[in-house]
């Protein structure tokens, strides 16, 4: 990393000059963590709401879980991936990027099961470890070339 | 299923698919001396309304038929986004990360099936 190269115009090149900050394979991590506690949220949100007796109309268009702050914090961290990813794409070829997003598939029902009390079966375990065995194939090799950046 | 649900499903891929690819598109030229401001917001604006398009078909679907039905097709939307990144923005996979993309897309169809 002591010798910055110049950017390629589309290559997966990390941006060396940049603090590690903005390093965008840590945006990729951060990425799957706010797209999972987006849904999470909103889960909870839906959850608190689903009880409260709201108007007709507000509860036909599904609005009555506006009310509720877990949906607006749900909201904001989905706002704020959205702005996140734009910047990996920035930086990491799509394919790469999207296929390792998908780990969302695998910690969104890892996080249901921790913090919602969710119930998991096994097929479903069987199915959270194949999604991190495809993530952990494609990202290795990117760690070798880190390393010789 | 119908046909005329599978069609849905698969216009509601196209748009994630296509949705990504201008993004991808839009934040290259953001690297590059040709891309000008106005036409990289255009881009970055068909994109997101691309996405917008398959939320609202994903909406859709999810009204009319099951979580468990909706969910496994999900998992073709590696596959289908890393072939239109090789194709359309010419980027290339090694053998090791093809068989990654094939074990995300069993295991979202497994998560989604189960």
């Amino acid at each position: 990393m002591e010798h910055p190269s110049p950017p390629t115009p589309a290559g997966p090149g990390t941006p060396a000059r940049l603090h590690w900050g903005w390093n965008p394979y840590l945006h990729l991590a951060l990425n799957g963590l706010l797209v999972t506690a987006s849904e999470l949220l909103l889960k909870r949100g839906a959850m608190a709401t689903a009880q409260i007796p709201g108007s007709a109309w507000l509860d036909s268009l599904g609005l009555t879980i506006l009310g509720s702050w877990w949906v607006w914090a749900g909201i904001a961290c989905y706002v704020v991936s959205f702005v996140n990813w734009l910047h990996v794409l920035r930086w990491i070829p799509l394919s790469v990027a999207f296929p390792l997003a998908s780990v969302v598939h695998a910690l969104i029902p890892l996080g249901a099961w921790m913090f919602l009390d969710e119930r998991l079966s096994p097929l479903r375990w069987g199915g959270i470890v194949l999604i991190m065995a495809g993530i952990w194939l494609i990202a290795e090799p990117l760690t070798h070339a880190e390393e010789t950046l | 299923m119908t046909i005329h649900l599978l069609v849905l499903i698969l216009l509601a891929q196209g748009a994630l698919v296509a949705g990504q690819v201008f993004l991808k598109h839009g934040m290259n030229l953001t690297r590059s001396p040709v891309g000008g401001a106005a036409r990289i917001v255009g881009i970055l604006l068909a994109g997101i309304g691309l996405l917008t398009l398959w939320f609202l078909l994903w909406m859709g679907l999810l009204q009319k038929l099951d979580l468990s039905y909706v969910y496994p097709f999900e998992g073709l939307s590696p596959v289908l986004l890393v072939l239109a990144a090789c194709a359309i923005l010419k980027e290339s996979l090694g053998w090791k990360s093809w068989t990654g993309v094939g074990l995300i897309t069993l295991g979202t169809i497994v998560v989604g099936l189960s």
